[in-house]
């Protein structure tokens, strides 16, 4: 009905369309190119000049920063740098599989339970992540400090040194990507449970096919394109992490992302803070990438998000 | 294995997962009444740190920066976003792809980068021009940036939910463009602006990292003034103030709950 009525309009009242298109459009999309698109254009420009007084960028243009980045200094190659990216890599992986191998029982516990209570279960997953992560992390710095009990036990245990706290550590990191990011995997998990052919599980069990393969040929298959949007929401931002390894991974546990913020404060190099957003752009963008022809290869098709 | 026990087994593994994921919030409720100044010792029930809260000017100013800055930053977000959302449900035939680019880059952006990116932008347009100097104003730009691809979002799905005559029918009747919005548009949309609403509020309440890199000296909000008394040194002063944020989570939940029950019997 509107096809029609546009085809059978004047051209002067399809001007009135793009107008209409324009006036709607443009102020949100000009937002968004004022003060992200250009900013981010900006910052990546200031990863190819020079670092002035107080790290300030300044003109000749140079690839100083990448070869800071990658720990050319004054002093020869040190591997610092590496070292920080190869964590946060590491990082991502160990807490994003940790989140998926819990992710997946609770998600399909939720399911098992009666529909009247599967909502008050969701909501009873995801409130924590409400409160400001500034928070939870120091939640978790009241639980592992030295002292605690949970040290106290791994004291006892022998995992760390006696009177030393579990925390600050890449363990405590750990700790904290996957508690940031597990109700991200729980939710899209969920809703592919709730599509789950129930037919192909109860054949598979009637076959005695055993709990791994069952899971293996019937579940796996079926909740991949949510385990695939899971892994969109968890392993980006948590490559990107800055507050969980600032709070909880001290100078040990720096990730790329304190790398980065840190270049734009105390030790300031804009330039060199400039090239390692440029990494992460780049990481988070062929995340996408991959994820998005997985997705598409492995049928999940539209279902992935972005 | 039988169904049952993998059902109970199940269960186990549930109460686990609630506990580690209640388990820091509960620390820092607990650790807010305690009446020693110990992190790992709970001495005695003492209302002592929330007294210390109600005099300290410092957090009472963090807390009015906070809700200034989400409910201006909701507001123009939902008017900008709002009116975006309609925009590509109209157009929704025509190529759109650039657009839906644009409006994911928020989205998809590095926390970090996307702080660190508006920090740079303004810092150099400060010194050009002498505007946008950090502070509220600069804070808000940063997250109404963040908040207008969801309230878009939710308002495209709430058009595209709609039966098409609908708006056919408002035209029909020759209602002007201000009676459609006024009579047809904002009625249909209020659940979806509420929502718009109340997601962009909790984002910006939420945000610590682009607040942080965006904010001038007077501009501190509550996560900001939280992250520097930690890294100054834990005080318990925290645990109350934090715990004071959680019940304000909690509310919230039970205010979401009661909201969907009533809204799908």
């Amino acid at each position: 009905m509107t096809d029609t009525g546009v085809t059978a309009s004047s051209s002067r009242s399809l001007g009135r369309e793009t107008r209409h298109l324009l006036w709607t459009v443009t102020p949100g999309a000009l937002w968004i190119l004022l003060f992200l698109v250009l900013p981010s254009v900006y910052l990546m420009s200031v990863a190819f000049m020079s670092s002035g007084p107080y790290g300030l960028p300044q003109m000749p243009l140079s690839l100083d920063a990448f070869e800071r980045l990658a720990g050319f200094g004054f002093l020869g190659w040190s591997p610092g740098n590496l070292y920080t990216l190869l964590r946060s890599l590491w990082q991502t992986l160990v807490s994003t599989a940790l989140v998926v191998v819990i992710a997946y029982p609770v998600a399909y516990y939720i399911t098992t339970c009666r529909a009247k209570w599967r909502p008050l279960l969701l909501l009873a997953v995801v409130v924590p992540s409400w409160t400001n992560q500034v928070i939870r992390s120091f939640g978790w710095m009241n639980l592992l400090a030295p002292g605690t009990p949970l040290s106290d036990l791994a004291a006892s245990l022998g995992l760390i040194s006696p009177h030393m706290g579990l925390y600050p550590s890449n363990f405590a990191v750990t700790l904290g990507l996957v508690y940031n990011f597990l109700p991200f995997m729980v939710l899209p998990l969920y809703s592919a449970f709730e599509r789950l052919d129930v037919a192909q599980v109860e054949a598979a069990q009637d076959l005695y096919a055993n709990p791994l393969r069952t899971f293996r040929h019937a579940i796996f298959p079926q909740t991949l394109p949510g385990l695939l949007a899971g892994i969109v929401l968890v392993a980006i931002p948590a490559f990107g992490m800055y507050v969980v390894s600032e709070l909880l991974g001290g100078g040990k546990g720096m990730m790329l992302g304190n790398l980065v913020a840190s270049q734009f404060a105390g030790a300031a190099n804009w330039p060199l803070g400039a090239a390692g957003a440029i990494l992460m752009l780049l990481a988070t963008f062929l995340g996408l990438f991959v994820m998005r022809r997985l997705g598409k290869r492995l049928g999940g098709g539209e279902q992935v998000v972005i | 294995m039988t169904k049952r026990t993998l059902h109970r087994g199940l269960a186990v593994f549930w109460w686990l997962t609630l506990a580690f994921l209640y388990l820091p919030l509960a620390v820092v409720v607990l650790f807010s009444f305690n009446s020693a100044n110990s992190s790992a010792r709970f001495a005695d029930f003492s209302l002592r740190w929330y007294h210390r809260l109600m005099g300290n000017e410092e957090i009472l100013s963090a807390f009015g920066n906070s809700l200034m800055l989400a409910v201006v930053s909701s507001l123009i977000a939902l008017v900008v976003g709002g009116v975006l959302g309609y925009g590509m449900y109209r157009h929704r035939r025509r190529r759109l792809g650039w657009l839906i680019l644009v409006i994911y880059l928020p989205l998809v952006l590095p926390d970090i980068v996307f702080g660190i990116a508006e920090m740079a932008f303004f810092v150099q347009i400060n010194e050009w021009t002498g505007w946008l100097s950090p502070g509220l104003g600069t804070m808000i730009i940063a997250h109404v940036t963040f908040q207008i691809p969801f309230v878009a979002l939710i308002v495209y799905s709430r058009f595209v939910g709609l039966d098409p005559a609908l708006f056919e029918a408002a035209r029909d009747l020759y209602a002007t463009p201000r009676q459609r919005l006024v009579h047809f548009m904002l009625p249909t949309l209020k659940p979806a602006l509420m929502a718009a609403f109340f997601l962009s509020f909790t984002l910006s309440v939420d945000d610590f990292v682009i607040s942080f890199f965006t904010a001038g000296p007077e501009s501190a909000t509550l996560p900001i003034y939280i992250w520097g008394a930690i890294r100054k040194g834990v005080s318990p002063e925290i645990n109350a103030i934090a715990a004071l944020m959680i019940a304000a989570v909690a509310i919230a939940a039970m205010l979401s709950l009661v909201f969907s029950r009533r809204r799908s019997p």
